[in-house]
Formats: C-alpha cells, sequence, structure tokens
C-alpha cells in the first residue's frame, strides 16, 4: 500500500514487517512525568488518541467484497477448467467409439459396395435375365416423335434368342457363390406352378385398348 | 549469553546451512542431469510408452469405365494372426452374460468353420511352434470373416487389414483392365498404363495415448498425409464389352478357332469402346489363365491382316487421283509383274474377270488390288501406311504395344511390293485395321485411339486428357468412295447374308489371311477377319473382328456373324437411327 499522504500522517501506521505488534511505532510524548509530577494521587491519565483516518486512507482499506470477487473468480477458473478437462476427456472417448463406429460402417458399406458390383456385373446381369426367360430382340425399332414415323422393322425375337445361348463363356471368379443361389432360386422358381417358363408364352403382346400417344404437341 | 554458547550455536546454524546446501545442491545436479543431460534419452522413452501410430490409408484408385462402373477398385481384407505361446483355453461371455471356458480345440474347430479349414489345419498352425509369438492363422479374408472370427472373442488373436485390389466384372476387360501383383505393384494393362494416375501413398499419424489406449485430445499429428489414388476413367462400355467377349468366345469356340478378337471403335471421337480378347484374363484369378493368354491380343499380337487391308490401298489409289471407283480392270487368276513377282486370286477363274475398282473390292481380287496398288510407287504406298499409322502403336500408349510390322519401303523385295497391296507381307495389330477404318469412315481424317479418357484426381479434375487433334490421312472424296465400294461387299459380295442388318447401310470388308508359321513361310492355317462401319451414310462405328486358325470354317465366314451381332448390339445401344436412302448402286463389272 503506497501511502500518498505519509507526510501529514498522524496515525499510528502498521507496517507489514510489524504485523502483530500494536506498538505505535513513534514515542508517545511523556504526558505521564507530568502527571506523576503532578502526582497528588491522582491517577495516571492515559490519553486515547485516535487519528482519524483521511479520505483517501479510507478509499485505500480493502474491502471484504474485492477479497470475495478474487476468491470467486480463482474458484470459478479452477471449476471452469476441470469441468473443461472432463468435456475434453469425454469427447476423447466419444471420438473413439465414433471413430470405432466409422471404421465399423465403412466395412459394412465396402461388403455392401462389393456386393452391389458383383451383382451388377453383366455375367450375372445375363443370367438372371435368362432365368427369367427373357431374350433380346436386335431388330430395334423407333418411333420418331416429330412426325409419328416408325424406322426400323419390326421383328419379333425369336424364343431362344438369350444373350449368352446358356454358355456363360466370360468367368468372373468373384461370382461363384451367388451365381450359385441364383441358380438354385432359379430352378425353384421354375418348379413352382405360378411361375411358367416365360419362353413357353407366344412372343405376341396382345394389346388392351388404344395405343398410347405423347398428348403433348 | 556466554561466547561458548554463542560459538556452539554458530557452529550448529553452520553446518545446518551446510547440511541445506549440500542436499539443494545434490537436488540441483540430479536436476540438470534429468533435464539437460538425459532429456532426450528420457523424453524418448516416456514418448514411446505413450505414444502410437496408426497408417492411414491411401489407397489405389479405381478404374471405371465411361459410364462409373468400376472395373478395377481397393478394397481391404483381414489377416488374422495368433501368438501360439499365449495360446490357452479362455473365457467367453455370451450376450446373455453366461461365461463358458473354450479349450484351443474348441476355438480351433470355430475358426475353421468360418475360414474353410479343417480343426486340424488350424490347430496345426496353432502348435507348430509353440514358443513362437506369431503365426498367420488365416490371410486375406474378407469383412464378413473377419468379423466372424472377431466375435469368436478370443484373446490371443490379432488382426490387420490390408488394400487388396479387385475386379467386380471379372474376365470383362479383365485383359485390357490388367492386375496387379500380390504386392500390389502394377503389372499388366491399364493397371500399368495408368499406374502413376492410380497409385495412392500411405500415410502416417502420430498421437498420445491414455492408459486405455484412447487418443489424448490434442496430440494427434499427421505426420505424413495419405494421398488417394485418382480414378482412371476408360472409354470402355463394361455392358458392349461384355456382350463382344460373350460373342467372339461362343464364335471361336464354335468354330474350333485358336484366338480372337473384337475392337469397336467410335469414328467420330476415336474412342474405343469394346477391345474384346479371347481367350481373356480374369484378373481376380490370374493364376487360373496361362502366363501367355494374359495381356492384350489386340494391343499386342501383329498379325498379317490380308483383305481387310485393301481399304488402305484403294483409298491412297484414290486420294492420289490415280483410279476412281469406276475404273475397269481385267483381273486374271494369276498376275505376274514384269519384274517376275506374281500373285494369285483366292479362287480359281479361267477367265479374267472385268471388273471395276468396286467390283475388285467387293471380289477381294488379290490380282486386281496388286495391279491398282501399282499406279502408286512403293514409297508412295509406304508414305500412306504411315500417315495411317501402321508403322507406329496407337496414341493408347499400352503396355508392349506392337506397332505392326513392315520394313521401309526400299528393304521390300519384288513380292513383298505386291503382297502389301492386299495385307500380306505386312503385319498390324487390330487396334491399327480399326484405326484404319476410323479414317475412312471420318471423312479421311485419323484421330487418336483412345482408351483413357484421363485421370479423375481427388479433388474432381480431369488430367492426362489425351490429345484428340485429327490429321487428315486422305481427302474426304477418297473417303467416302472407299466407304461406298466396302458397301457393295455388304450388298453383294461372297459374305452379304451373314453381314447385312436389317435397316441398317453396313460397308464393311472380309479377310482371309496366309498365317505365318513362324519360321518365314505360310502355315495352312488362316486369320479370318472383318472389319466395317456402320451405318455407312454416316459411319458413327467401326467394329474389326479377327479370328485365327479357325477349324470348321476357314473363310471370314468364321468372323462375319460376331461382326453383325456386334455392330447390332452397338447400333441398338447407341441409339443409332436406321439408315433412310438407298446404297449407292455402284457397277463392279463391266
Amino acid at each position: 500500500m503506497t501511502n500518498t499522504a505519509g507526510a501529514t500522517m498522524a496515525r499510528p501506521r502498521m507496517s507489514l514487517g510489524r504485523t502483530g505488534s500494536a506498538q505505535p511505532d513513534f514515542d508517545l510524548p511523556d504526558y505521564d512525568l507530568p502527571g506523576e509530577r503532578l502526582g497528588d494521587g491522582l491517577p495516571a491519565l492515559t490519553p486515547r488518541i485516535e487519528i482519524v483516518p483521511s479520505r483517501t486512507q479510507k478509499r485505500q482499506r480493502p474491502k471484504i467484497a474485492y477479497a470475495a470477487v478474487v476468491v470467486a473468480g480463482v474458484l470459478a477458473i479452477v471449476v471452469t477448467q476441470l469441468m473443461l478437462s472432463i468435456g475434453l476427456s469425454d469427447g476423447a472417448y466419444e471420438i473413439s467409439s465414433l471413430q470405432q463406429q466409422q471404421k465399423e460402417l465403412d466395412r459394412s458399406n465396402q461388403v455392401l459396395t462389393e456386393q452391389f458390383d458383383k451383382l451388377s456385373s453383366p455375367q450375372n446381369l445375363a443370367a438372371s435375365a435368362e432365368s427369367l426367360g427373357m431374350v433380346a430382340n436386335s431388330a430395334p425399332v423407333y418411333l420418331r416423335l416429330s412426325d409419328g414415323a416408325v424406322l426400323g422393322s419390326p421383328v419379333a425375337a425369336s424364343g431362344t434368342a438369350t444373350l449368352t445361348g446358356g454358355q456363360a463363356l466370360i468367368p468372373n471368379s468373384l461370382l461363384a457363390a451367388p451365381m450359385a443361389a441364383s441358380a438354385a432360386e432359379a430352378a425353384a422358381a421354375a418348379q413352382a406352378p405360378s411361375a411358367p417358363p416365360a419362353t413357353q408364352q407366344s412372343t405376341d403382346v396382345p394389346w388392351q385398348g388404344a395405343l398410347p400417344s405423347p398428348i403433348t404437341q | 549469553m556466554t561466547a561458548v554458547a554463542s560459538r556452539s550455536t554458530k557452529r550448529r546454524a553452520a553446518v545446518a546451512v551446510f547440511a541445506v546446501v549440500a542436499i539443494v545442491a545434490v537436488f540441483v545436479v540430479r536436476l540438470i542431469t534429468i533435464q539437460i543431460v538425459q532429456a532426450d534419452e528420457l523424453n524418448a522413452a516416456s514418448f514411446d510408452k505413450f505414444s502410437a501410430q496408426t497408417s492411414t490409408y491411401g489407397l489405389r484408385g479405381d478404374i471405371v469405365d465411361n459410364d462409373g462402373t468400376v472395373l478395377a477398385t481397393s478394397v481391404l481384407r483381414y489377416d488374422v494372426t495368433a501368438s501360439p505361446l499365449s495360446v490357452a483355453a479362455f473365457d467367453r461371455t455370451a450376450a446373455d452374460g453366461t461365461v463358458s471356458t473354450v479349450t484351443p480345440d474348441q476355438a480351433a474347430a470355430e475358426i475353421g468353420a468360418i475360414t474353410g479349414q479343417t480343426a486340424d489345419q488350424v490347430l496345426g498352425i496353432l502348435t507348430a511352434d509353440p514358443t513362437s509369438n506369431f503365426a498367420y492363422v488365416i490371410r486375406n479374408i474378407d469383412v464378413d470373416a473377419f468379423r466372424s472370427i472377431r466375435d469368436l472373442q478370443i484373446p490371443w488373436l490379432y488382426y490387420s487389414s490390408e488394400p487388396q485390389r479387385t475386379y467386380p466384372n471379372g474376365a470383362v476387360a479383365g485383359s485390357v483392365v490388367g492386375f496387379v501383383g500380390s504386392d500390389g505393384s502394377a503389372q499388366a494393362g491399364v493397371e500399368q498404363l495408368e499406374n502413376e494416375c492410380l497409385a495412392g501413398s500411405d500415410g502416417l499419424e502420430t498421437y498420445q495415448r491414455g492408459a486405455d489406449g484412447v487418443a489424448i485430445p490434442g496430440t494427434t499429428e499427421t505426420a505424413v498425409q495419405a494421398v488417394q489414388g485418382g480414378t482412371a476413367v476408360l472409354t470402355l462400355d463394361s455392358d458392349l464389352q461384355w456382350f463382344a467377349q460373350q460373342t467372339l468366345a461362343a464364335r471361336v469356340q464354335e468354330v474350333g478357332g485358336a484366338w480372337g478378337t473384337v475392337v469397336v471403335q467410335e469414328v467420330k471421337t476415336g474412342k474405343l469402346l469394346a477391345v474384346a480378347d479371347y481367350p481373356s484374363v480374369d484378373p481376380n484369378n490370374v493364376d487360373a489363365t496361362p502366363a501367355e493368354d494374359r495381356g492384350s491380343i489386340a494391343f499386342q499380337a501383329p498379325f498379317e491382316p490380308g483383305s481387310t487391308f485393301k481399304a488402305l490401298t484403294a483409298a491412297s489409289v484414290l486420294d492420289a487421283g490415280l483410279a476412281n471407283v469406276g475404273t475397269q480392270v481385267e483381273a486374271p487368276y494369276i498376275f505376274t509383274d514384269p519384274n517376275g513377282a506374281s500373285t494369285r486370286d483366292s479362287e480359281f477363274h479361267t477367265d479374267p474377270l472385268r471388273l471395276t475398282f468396286a467390283g475388285v473390292i467387293q471380289e477381294s481380287s488379290n490380282t486386281g488390288t496388286a495391279m491398282l496398288g501399282e499406279l502408286l510407287s512403293s514409297e508412295q504406298r509406304y508414305d500412306y501406311m504411315e500417315k495411317f499409322h501402321m508403322t507406329t502403336p496407337s496414341e493408347v500408349g499400352f503396355p508392349a504395344e506392337s506397332g505392326g510390322i513392315l520394313a521401309p519401303w526400299d528393304q521390300w523385295d519384288d513380292q513383298t511390293n505386291l503382297t502389301t497391296t492386299f495385307g500380306q507381307g505386312v503385319s498390324t495389330t487390330a487396334i491399327q485395321i480399326a484405326s484404319l477404318y476410323q479414317t475412312l469412315g471420318n471423312g479421311g481424317v485419323r484421330l487418336p485411339v483412345q482408351l483413357v479418357e484421363g485421370c479423375r484426381q481427388a479433388d474432381g479434375t480431369m488430367t492426362d486428357v489425351p490429345d484428340t487433334t485429327g490429321q487428315q490421312v486422305v481427302s474426304a472424296q477418297a473417303a467416302n468412295d472407299t466407304v461406298n465400294m466396302l458397301e457393295t461387299v455388304v450388298t453383294g459380295g461372297y459374305a452379304k447374308a451373314d453381314l447385312q442388318i436389317p435397316g441398317y447401310r453396313v460397308a464393311a470388308k472380309t479377310g482371309t489371311a496366309q498365317m505365318s508359321d513362324g519360321s518365314g513361310a505360310y502355315g495352312d492355317s488362316y486369320i479370318t477377319s472383318l472389319a466395317g462401319l456402320a451405318p455407312a451414310d454416316d459411319p458413327q462405328y467401326v467394329v474389326s473382328v479377327t479370328i485365327a486358325k479357325p477349324v470348321t470354317i476357314e473363310s471370314a465366314l468364321a468372323a462375319a456373324p460376331v461382326f453383325q451381332k456386334v455392330m447390332s448390339q452397338v447400333l441398338k445401344e447407341n441409339r443409332v437411327l436406321p439408315s433412310t436412302e438407298p446404297a449407292p448402286d455402284l457397277p463392279t463389272t463391266y
């Protein structure tokens, strides 16, 4: 504490170095002596001196509120720090578990992508189409919308015009297992009375109603 | 206070001070040793204790076709290793919380049931060297098997993952896509051609971990950034590729051929839509294919093309203005040059055939072609062949691609001088023949042959996009006239029934070439081929078919049905409208 009013100070100063000592650090004037000198059985008077603090000094006196703020602040910081640490390490575990989850999902994704790519390979599609009795028509016909002209000569595909003719000649070692499964399924489907082989049906599809035509002009 | 007492106090104080100083000194020295002298060593030791490294995968990129269908991709496969030293019975907690003890025998049986090994095999691996801490139980298992084994909760098993290459479409474009070795290095095909694009590099991350192995927040550092490989985008159409391979394979087997190729090229762009080889490799299972059948015949194997080469001679002569489609030739059975070299037609005829130029092409007369071809000097014809890229590999730069075999014109002997007009004495690849027909269909402008559209980087940009600048080889008139002459082969040639496609005008040329027996003479087997364009009125696609050494049919009729089927499929798949104008009626005889 800097004492700017030090020069006019009349109050006993309690320096830090003397904490605990209540002794004034200046010599009292010998009031007693005259008293003793006066004698006369009068009790010695110890004059009570109290120095009125100046306004400045009053302002400088530490207030309890400040201390409270500081202590509370420190506490708040400590608590915040603690919560932050807890949050961080919680986050670390969460990250770790999410990363693990992502790894598992990536694995699942890989399994499904592999399966998808495998099933959409031309070999598998052709085999599946054939097992459903589908045939290919190599005589495409086009309908030109601008004038309704039919381009090309329509020819019905023959019932035996399968793409592979039953011979899958392009190997795909990835398909070995699923192919067997689908073949078994196809065999089961063929035996089921509800699925008549498509190849026995007439290739002419009877049309019901008017021919569809574009309504926009 | 006495003097003695004062001295003893001082001495005690001195001893105390000395002791304190000494202890502090010891601490200071120790502190310096730890903090400065041994700092590096201790830091390293502690770092080892709590730091961990993980490698992040920079996977090899995909190879995709022109619509994004994946032809080659990288997947993770798993290795399961065991520590035989710690193999012992263990407790397993089931889902309902019950605990059971599992013996190594049981565990081995359970592993074997998943991996397809017998229990004895697995047990053999585990007990082969009981002092060892490492043994592979099984390698390269897929995710499902890995998860099943992991769920067995066997404490002495360890798992690691490794990227592997897989080819979802199997042998579709297998010989073009190529394959990688077991170490992941490119060995053939596009894998090798685009290796720089495809290759990724693994990264490295370090972090500090807590007692339970969880990363301490904020300590993760990327030491090496992983680089994902780019995607090589091909011009191939995988569906068409499959169709071409399937059709070719069926036909080669039917006629008892040795090998065959089908090349489909887009006339207006020079892009290869299909490059089918038979036999071909399934890159998923390279070992199943003999080593000599693992490459791409279309790119790598030159052969004497025979009559399909006559289109080049015709276009050259027409371009030089030395003849036109109506030029008349009397083609004898045997034609003898003044210098003594002679050649003959494939079929005997007593009287000379009175043919126009178009008729020479339709009849595929060797003598007629030789006579017309000789209107040009050897040097001029060689120059045309060079301009048609018959002497250099295509722009694709396929690994081990052949550029054909053709001696410079000044080294030709008299016989070669004659035979090069009709495609003997010169070897080309199937790709070069397709490119020849592309040039004719495109008004004489040869476009660079394209197999790879480019390399798509992780950020979506395309790099390595090939140059598409064309080169005018012959005049548009000469090219169109040649196409019209080729059309007479389909309207009136011997293979017309097998070549016509209802609704479309087709221009094509048959070829039945004698095959070299490998020792400088011709053997008794043939290479049959067909190359052609459709629709002839506005050529869009080239299909070139080659079947070597057919047994049951020794003419281009062996290859013709493949041409017809593949061309039909190409036209259908690409929604090419049927031709509306009739074919020009070129006179073939006079």
